[in-house]
């Protein structure tokens, strides 16, 4: 099972868990519908585009409507603590929430304690909240933004609000520095999909890849785009790709979607996740081959 | 009479286990600290923070945080925004900072041009508007619960009709989106007078 976990842009969507499909232009949900944007619901998305095209079990979902408070992230905080082991998930992946430090830690525990460990992958406020709870390590998979690998690189920030000057006035062409830096920190996952201009994947502290083409720098502007690269290598994962092919074909998918939405800053990510398909349909096989 | 007070406080800090800010306990742990000149405002604070549902502590600050008084709130900093709303008209404090290090909130922004639209961008959050209509097409970055909720409401609405994230929002994510909001307004307007003069 791929298991996402993450918030929903709905102040009275209760705690909601089980498989996702869709539902016209929505994501359905136990019957409650989504609406597929940007956040963990771009997310989704794109795994189950993933999954669709590769035939196989569509993610599982656990989300809560959370507008900033803090409630809905609890609940969901607090349910994977309780139900995590009985769900037997082969890949978690966490999201969109209220990064609280010793809500983080408990999960983490009980991830160590399932009978066969997921993968464990972190992005948006949970990667912010798995650093700061000093459990990057445990983590197989972050995948940061430029700013969020300087944040990763900083030992001193709590959150990217308050990464270091020099740090966020880096130039792209060092995040590789900031990279090591992050392994250096014990602020890095295993495998770091680093996501912007150019894509960097590291495993273990070693930049073993890089993607930059097509070169759209629009898709920076797009709210989504960093979800939906989270969300496709998460079901690449569960699928049996290994991480670093999973991850390269995520962010070269991401591209490519972008280029054929013919993406332009006020192009939302739901056009370029209509474009998967085609990208898969058209790419993928020769992507496996390649890698 | 400040001595059995401040004994009192002592006594309710050791009962509660609580130490220095910091450590771990009652299932909370902070990473964020409120700093105040006199006693009695941190304890009204604490009682004012729980009341508003976020979990804090009664704390003995870090040494080289310590400016007036000997206690202080230990929280989470990423609901910064929020506190500072429940406690600015409530209870005067003096900062509230990171737990570790005295590191400041990152002030500057960077602004990437494009032909017909403006990206701004604090931190970890980007806005982007179109430079003709000063219409907000895109909110892209971030991490926090508020920010998809903010992304569905600026979505196709002119920079200076929506609010502004600190006076709605509770985190830091939302903060940098407000630092990102106030640029794109001054450069709107800025160009609004170029264009006009």
């Amino acid at each position: 099972m791929l298991l996402i976990a993450g918030i929903i842009p709905i102040a009275d969507l209760p705690l909601i868990e089980g498989k996702v499909e869709k539902n016209g232009g929505f994501l359905s949900v136990n019957g409650n519908d989504i609406p597929p944007t940007q956040g963990t619901a771009a997310m989704i998305s794109a795994a189950l585009e993933v999954s669709s095209f590769l035939d196989i079990e569509p993610p599982h979902v656990v989300l809560a409507g959370d507008i900033g408070n803090g409630k809905g992230s609890r609940l969901i905080y607090r349910y994977l603590i309780e139900n995590l082991e009985s769900l037997s998930a082969r890949v978690l992946a966490l999201h969109y929430c209220l990064p609280i430090i010793q809500l983080m830690k408990q999960l983490v525990a009980v991830v160590d304690k399932c009978g066969t460990r997921p993968v464990l992958i972190a992005d948006a406020a949970s990667m912010y909240a798995a650093k700061a709870a000093g459990l990057a390590g445990k983590f197989d998979i972050f995948t940061p933004d430029a700013s969020e690998i300087a944040f990763l690189a900083d030992p001193e920030a709590e959150h990217p609000a308050y990464i270091s000057r020099h740090l966020f006035e880096t130039d792209s062409s060092r995040v590789p520095e900031l990279i090591k830096k992050a392994y250096a920190n014990n602020a890095a996952a295993r495998l770091l999909l680093v996501k912007g201009e150019c894509d960097y994947i590291a495993l273990e502290g070693n930049i073993i890849a890089s993607v930059n083409e097509p070169d759209i720098p629009e898709i920076e502007c797009i709210g989504g785009t960093g979800d939906t690269i989270t969300g496709m290598l998460s079901a690449f994962v569960h699928a049996g790709y290994p991480m670093e092919q999973a991850a390269l074909i995520s962010a070269r998918a991401n591209r490519f979607a972008g280029q054929m939405a013919e993406a332009n800053p006020a192009t939302l990510v739901g056009e370029l996740i209509r474009y998967l398909p085609e990208v898969f349909k058209d790419k993928l096989d020769s992507w496996v081959e390649k890698t | 009479m400040y001595e059995v007070f401040w004994d009192k406080v002592k006594n309710r800090l050791n009962s509660s286990g609580d130490k220095l800010a910091g450590d771990v306990h009652g299932g909370f742990e902070a990473n964020g600290i409120v700093i105040f000149n006199v006693l009695e405002d941190a304890i009204k604070a604490e009682k004012i923070v729980k009341g508003n549902g976020l979990e804090c502590k009664l704390v003995a600050p870090p040494p080289a945080l310590r400016k007036g008084c000997d206690l202080a709130v230990a929280i989470n900093l990423v609901e910064k925004p929020l506190l500072e709303r429940i406690l600015s008209d409530a209870v005067p404090y003096v900062h509230i900072l990171p737990l570790e290090g005295s590191r400041e909130l990152l002030q500057i922004v960077k602004v990437q041009y494009y032909e017909k639209h403006i990206m701004v961008k604090a931190a970890n959050m980007k806005i982007t508007y179109d430079k003709q209509s000063g219409r907000i097409v895109n909110t892209s970055g971030g991490g926090c619960p508020d920010i998809p909720y903010l992304h569905l409401q600026f979505l196709g609405k002119k920079l200076t009709e929506v609010p502004y994230p600190k006076d709605i929002s509770y985190t830091l994510c939302a903060l940098m989106l407000d630092r990102a909001l106030e640029e794109c307004i001054s450069l709107w307007k800025r160009e609004e007078i170029e264009c006009c003069s």
